[in-house]
């Protein structure tokens, strides 16, 4: 970075004889101060402020349904012990838009970051295909209950191969996975991460069921994200509003999975929500703001109790305000 | 011989266009490697990506306002994708097209309620990723290209230049009444102060020019510019000092006095750029403390110009006037310029020009001082004097820390 600064000499002391000057500078000092009548041409500025982060002048990228995937999880199977659930994974390199205009080289399993949704019902046999179509050796690490050959941490599948998870799902609850290869750290910042939902056995009651991957991204690899997101584009749910309804209870699975930062957090403006930790147990916490460390997650349950467009972010107004924003439509 | 005579002139046109031969087959090499090179360069392995760091020429602040002058200094064009302040992705619109080619420039603009008196950072992600930043120490709002602007930076260039040196020449009666000896030491303190100064300019311009994105400049940079201005000097010495006469190499009296004022003056405009740079940025409190330092420092200015002109019986004032005009005014001159353009690369040529000059100042100097100082260079009074002149300057600068 260049920086202009006065030298040591030039910030030479001064003393008695001259200090006559002082008020000659006194003549100059106004003269150089502000002059606000210089004209701004303000037609030419964009719009600022929280006015214009919503809908079409949010520099998000994407078009309208480009997350439907990413969002909405695959319907609930009533509890079946022992049936097969199979899921195919593909790792590849591949360039993706971040923010509006801004392209990364991700690693990512099929070809999005977040990877796709899994999910099963609690006892379903989980079979994961995994084939590596990516330069690098990749893996897949799924948290949860399973035994020490499905861990996705010694079994390194180098590019071209492929490997094939299986083990019960459980325990019930949200749950991430990601690869396990090294260095770890490249492996995760660059894409390869997702979430499977478990469900429970006795099935949870109906509602708006949504996924939020709260991630960063940092597309200069100085070790700090330079964009923060939630299902992997910036600012795309302030662009295209999550709509709703306030006739029914809305069930977000919310994981964490920011490479370089510890925690990431959601705060929703207007109502309170459960917080499930884990998904795995019946008890809840009351509040609007949740935090999770990476790795962690949850489960939220909104009853709105109005409609109208609220706000929901990361509290970290710094993540906010480098993408992880977004609202809720809330309709009747 | 007549048929050896004719011969070789017959050749010569031949000899003469060999010189281009050359040149042609450079082309015909460069063309080929154009069309062809791509394989050659592969036997090495890929590319490293390109460094896709833009270069943040300016910023700009308005109330509510911030204007961000960006240059693409890579060889291949670049895209300007996303643009943060103090770390907040805002909207903003362009002048022009996103995509500069090389050297292109262009301005972002941005709505923005930024903090008057608080640090300021902006930044700008090329579509590959690449964020470039730039930080202000404290956000002020940039004065406008208003007559009122104008006229205050003249008036702070005038106190900090021209005020300064007009006062270090009132010195010149006493200096006449001087012993030889002592005349010699204080054309020696001319010589250390000027060496103080090339020193500083010089590292300044290094420093500088290191801070600038590789493709604009490299170090040659500044060697062309202090070899021009000391060369360029060097050519009006020997102007000025042949018009006496042809036997006359070491300039001495008005003419030295000239020189010197040429060379300070040089320096001057560096320093106005400086503070007026450093003002608009928002880097630099102009207190009225800061303003008499500066004064006080530069009366020293005035005592080196007038040292060699004391040889003169007399001397018209208004030639005096034109010595501090030359001397001090080129600081009205900085001021504007790195108050309303400036360009880290044009710093680095003032300062560069600035060092060259005194370089050569003192060469001026030192053979005066040889020729016509009792006892030549290596006396006690002239040893003594560069000496002093470096310690004043050091002195003063250790009094700021």
């Amino acid at each position: 970075m260049s920086k202009s600064k006065i030298t040591r000499r030039q910030l030479v002391v001064g003393a008695a004889p001259l200090a006559a000057a002082g008020p000659l500078y006194g003549l100059a000092a106004p003269l150089l101060a502000s002059d606000r009548e210089a004209s701004h041409m303000g037609h030419e500025l964009p719009a600022a402020g929280h006015a214009a982060m919503i809908g079409d002048q949010v520099p998000a990228p994407g078009g309208p349904r480009d997350l439907d995937s990413l969002l909405v999880p695959p319907p609930a199977l009533p509890h079946e012990p022992g049936r097969v659930r199979e899921y195919t994974l593909v790792a590849s390199d591949r360039r993706i838009e971040v923010a509006k205009g801004v392209y990364f080289e991700a690693w990512t399993y099929n070809g999005t970051v977040p990877g796709p949704i899994i999910r099963a019902t609690e006892d379903d046999l989980l079979r994961v295909d995994f084939l590596n179509a990516g330069s690098h050796p990749h893996t897949i690490h799924f948290h949860g209950i399973h035994p020490a050959g499905m861990d996705g941490v010694f079994e390194i599948v180098n590019p071209g191969e492929r490997f094939t998870y299986e083990f019960p799902a459980r325990p019930y609850g949200f749950h991430p996975y990601h690869c396990h290869a090294t260095p770890l750290k490249k492996h995760i910042h660059k894409g390869l991460y997702g979430t499977f939902i478990v469900d429970p056995p006795k099935p949870r009651p109906p509602a708006q069921e949504l996924v939020m991957v709260m991630n960063g991204y940092d597309t200069d690899g100085d070790g700090e994200n330079n964009f923060y997101t939630v299902n992997g584009l910036t600012f795309y749910y302030a662009k295209y509003p999550i709509r709703v309804s306030r006739s029914q209870t809305v069930r977000i699975y919310l994981a964490n999975l920011t490479e370089f930062d510890l925690v990431n957090s959601l705060h929703l403006h207007g109502d309170f929500f459960r917080v499930y930790r884990t998904g795995s147990t019946e008890q809840f916490e009351y509040t609007d703001t949740v935090m999770l460390c990476q790795g962690e997650r949850c489960i939220l349950e909104i009853d709105f109790a109005n409609t109208g467009t609220f706000m929901f972010h990361a509290h970290q107004s710094e993540f906010a305000e480098l993408g992880w924003m977004g609202f809720f439509d809330v309709s009747d | 011989m007549t048929s050896g005579e004719v011969a070789p002139r017959r050749r010569l046109p031949l000899r003469r266009a060999w010189a281009l031969v050359p040149l042609i087959l450079l082309l015909a090499v460069v063309a080929a490697f154009a069309a062809a090179g791509g394989p050659v360069l592969d036997l090495l392995g890929r590319n490293p990506p390109p460094a896709d760091q833009f270069d943040i020429r300016r910023v700009t602040l308005e109330p509510g306002v911030v204007r961000i002058r960006v240059t693409n200094p890579q060889p291949d064009e670049l895209t300007i994708a996303s643009v943060t302040v103090d770390d907040a992705i805002v909207p903003f619109t362009l002048d022009g097209p996103a995509t500069l080619e090389r050297l292109r420039s262009a301005t972002i603009v941005v709505q923005y309620e930024w903090v008057g008196g608080d640090p300021l950072s902006v930044g700008v992600t090329s579509s590959t990723g690449i964020e470039t930043t730039k930080d202000i120490g404290a956000a002020v709002e940039t004065p406008g290209a208003s007559a009122r602007g104008f006229f205050g930076y003249a008036v702070i260039g005038f106190l900090v230049g021209v005020v300064p040196v007009a006062l270090g020449l009132l010195w010149l009666p006493s200096l006449r009444r001087t012993p030889p000896q002592w005349l010699a030491a204080f054309m020696a303190l001319t010589g250390g102060l000027l060496a103080f100064l090339a020193i500083e300019a010089l590292g300044e311009a290094l420093e500088r020019q290191a801070a600038l994105p590789g493709p604009l400049a490299g170090p040659g940079f500044v060697l062309l510019a202090v070899a021009a201005s000391y060369l360029g000097l060097a050519f009006l010495a020997q102007r000025l000092g042949s018009r006496g006469g042809a036997a006359a190499p070491a300039l001495s009296g008005l003419a030295l006095a000239a020189l010197v004022a040429v060379g300070i003056g040089l320096h001057n405009l560096g320093e106005g750029l400086a503070i007026g740079s450093s003002f608009a940025l928002g880097e630099l409190t102009l207190g009225t403390f800061l303003v008499v330092g500066f004064m006080v420092h530069n009366v020293t200015e005035g005592l080196a110009i007038a040292a060699p002109a004391a040889e003169e019986r007399r001397i018209r004032p208004t030639w005096l006037a034109a010595l501090a005009l030359v001397a001090g005014a080129p600081a009205i001159l900085g001021a504007w310029i790195g108050g309303f353009v400036t360009s880290d690369l044009l710093a680095v040529v003032f300062f560069g020009v600035a060092a060259g000059a005194a370089f050569e100042v003192i060469v001026e100097v030192g053979r005066y001082v040889r020729r016509r100082a009792p006892g030549g260079l290596t006396s006690g009074h002239v040893i003594g004097g560069f000496l002093a002149g470096l310690v004043i300057m050091y002195a003063t600068g250790l009094l700021v820390g």
